[in-house]
């Protein structure tokens, strides 16, 4: 039986954060993961991640789990993956399956860093191929290069619903419709934005009745539900999907927690119960991630780090005062991520009606995904007459833990100030040169550049684009608003991309000087909608 | 369906073409990938048909929890396709209950 002096159980942000922790520390670590890769679900976030610098902000999260891979071979990390740990005994004992046979090791601390699954919702059909995870199509698409269908309907309108729905868009795949049997969008308003901006439909307070098909998915139905979320008869819509992805929510995979005797509790799903550096009832025990309660993966890697400190520190590799201070920073900067209206604390509220700043909450992003243009120039980032000639317009609204905008200015002109949640504000004497850093920069694709001295009657918009093909420089279609209506006629002049900018194209289109506050999307040809 | 080129990953890398079998009929893939990834791409969508009721199964989770997605995989049954890489010369089976699904029942497959 080989002995480690910490042993950690998963492969996850959150597993290998404290596995690096621990092992920069000077502990020997091994990590066991069933899975064929080490990343958990890090290598199929392809989105850039929001935050501030400090969380790695703007970088996307597969290149995240790249870094991370390479910190634990450099820290000496013993990574073992189609490694299924079946049990946790006493005095640090854990089973693990590799292939046919059973293999016994020990830890002087043992992490469990599991993760999460997806939750399920059953209706008629719930069981037909073609009805899955949206975590599963994710997987076929930005892991294996597979589409999950051809047309998809995404039932949950959090943020993995919303995320992996433009995932969908981005790897050719329809989406016919996001909904949510809650009455408003539970993610964040600007990846809801990005969805109706093309043309997504929200439909909220709606449920899906049926999935349609006899060996698969052929079609399904939605219904309008009240306010018990019962299908309202007679409101039923039929979709043309063949794909049905279920978004709604995540459950801590705890199982081994509790099969080692820890204390539990409830945290929207039975999780153990921790002190504040991640150790539970069983001393030498630590959970980290997803499995002590769902967040996302930057406060599951922060949360690693300070347990795998904690392990360290119980193994007599850190000093007191030294463990002390670094769980402090490491502290601070969750609890960054920890503020603003999508906070652990706020999980779920729909009462809240304005922002901090005391700016009146878009109803129209809430119930369609979109700003209004009223709205809009309402806010401290879009405030009209600001500036003139070329100018940032940020439709950034709700109270959020990021602020790579404000690094992404030389000049200055984007403040969010001290608190990463606070709304950006342009400057009212912003010098901006049009360098187009902020929209390549903002992980919600809120901000855009308005030219309106451009040339007499026309005006330009550049947009962050992210789809293929790019359209070049001269190509005509129309401009789609928020709402992904076809507004105007639009050309483009200018198709930026750079290597820093990591797949984000800076597209530039030319529009009648009247649309330049409407026009957000470029869409070639003729097309209608 | 394949996903040729992708705006942000490029291309995905994939290991070289393999042969396998599904039901005896010959089909092509990427060695390491997972068997289900194989199937999808080739537009295949029902892996199993359950004991009793002889329901159709598919992808579901795609991270080897649920086990709708199992396989009679070169004579084995219950193998979970989306977490198995596929190897040259694999005989995958839909999965009847426990067993391979008969020559006759053929008409089922797409």
């Amino acid at each position: 039986m080989k002995r480690y002096e910490l042993i950690v159980i998963g492969a996850g942000p959150a597993g290998l954060s404290a596995a690096v922790e621990a092992a920069n520390a000077g502990m020997s670590v091994a990590v066991f993961d069933e899975n064929a890769r080490p990343g958990g679900q890090l290598f199929k976030q392809i989105h850039k991640f929001f935050g501030s610098k400090e969380h790695q902000a703007k970088i996307r999260g597969f290149r995240i789990g790249q870094q991370l891979l390479k910190q634990a071979e450099e820290s000496g990390v013993e990574v073992h993956l189609n490694s299924v740990v079946m049990g946790i005994f006493d005095l640090g004992e854990i089973t693990v399956q590799h292939g046919d046979g059973v293999c016994h090791y020990k830890g002087d601390s043992i992490l469990i860093a599991t993760g999460a699954c997806e939750n399920m919702v059953p209706f008629d059909g719930w069981t037909l191929p073609g009805v899955m995870g949206a975590g599963a199509a994710q997987t076929m698409m930005n892991l294996h290069g597979v589409q999950p269908g051809s047309r998809v309907l995404m039932v949950g309108s959090g943020n993995v619903g919303l995320v992996v729905s433009f995932q969908l868009l981005q790897a050719g795949v329809e989406v016919a419709a996001v909904i949510d049997a809650a009455p408003q969008i539970g993610g964040y308003g600007v990846h809801a934005a990005k969805l109706a901006r093309i043309g997504v439909p929200f439909y909220l307070s709606h449920t899906i009745v049926k999935a349609e098909g006899t060996d698969h998915v052929t079609g399904a139905v939605i219904a309008q539900v009240d306010e018990s979320f019962r299908p309202i008869a007679g409101t039923e819509k039929h979709l043309d999907v063949d794909t049905v992805c279920i978004a709604v929510g995540l459950s801590p995979m705890s199982q081994l927690a509790r099969m080692a005797g820890c204390e539990m509790t409830e945290k929207g799903g039975a999780v153990p119960v921790v002190d504040e550096y991640g150790q539970t009832s069983i001393p030498g025990l630590f959970v980290a991630g997803d499995v002590g309660g769902i967040e996302e993966a930057s406060s599951a890697m922060i949360g690693g780090r300070i347990a795998g400190a904690a392990a360290a520190r119980r193994s007599g590799y850190l000093p007191e005062e030294e463990f002390r201070e670094k769980a402090s920073a490491l502290k601070a900067s969750l609890g960054q991520l920890h503020e603003g209206m999508f906070s652990p604390k706020n999980k779920g509220r729909r009462d809240l009606t304005v922002t901090d700043e005391g700016y009146l909450l878009s109803k129209t992003l809430l119930h369609h995904g979109y700003l209004s243009e009223e709205e809009v120039a309402g806010f401290p980032g879009a405030a009209p007459g600001k500036s003139a000639g070329i100018h940032p317009v940020i439709e950034c609204t709700q109270n959020i833990p990021c602020n790579p905008c404000q690094d992404a200015c030389r000049f200055g002109c984007i403040r969010v100030g001290d608190h990463m949640t606070a709304l950006p504000a342009v400057a009212e004497n912003a010098r901006c040169v049009g360098c187009g850093m902020c929209v390549a920069s903002c992980p919600g694709q809120a901000i855009f550049l308005v030219n309106d001295e451009e040339e007499a009657g026309t005006a330009t918009v550049t947009l962050p684009y992210e789809f293929l093909p790019v359209p070049e420089k001269g190509a005509k279609g129309v401009a789609l608003g928020r709402d992904g209506r076809v507004v105007c006629p639009a050309e483009v002049v200018e198709a930026k991309t750079a290597g820093f900018m990591d797949g984000t194209v800076l597209l530039t289109m030319r529009v009648p000087l009247e649309m330049s506050m409407k026009a957000r999307f470029f869409k070639t040809g003729e097309g209608t909608k | 369906m394949r996903i040729q080129k992708h705006p942000i990953l490029d291309r995905i890398q994939k290991g070289r073409q393999v042969t396998f079998s599904l039901d005896g009929k010959p089909m092509q893939g990427y060695e390491g990938e997972p068997i289900a990834a194989a199937l999808l791409a080739a537009g295949v969508r029902v892996h199993r048909y359950t004991t009793k009721a002889r329901q159709p199964r598919g992808i579901f989770c795609a991270i080897g929890r649920c086990t709708d997605c199992v396989m009679v995989v070169d004579g084995k049954p219950n193998v979970r396709t989306c977490v198995t890489p596929l190897k040259e010369g694999m005989r995958v089976q839909t999965q009847v209950g426990i067993s391979a699904k008969k020559e006759s029942d053929d008409h089922e497959t797409i």
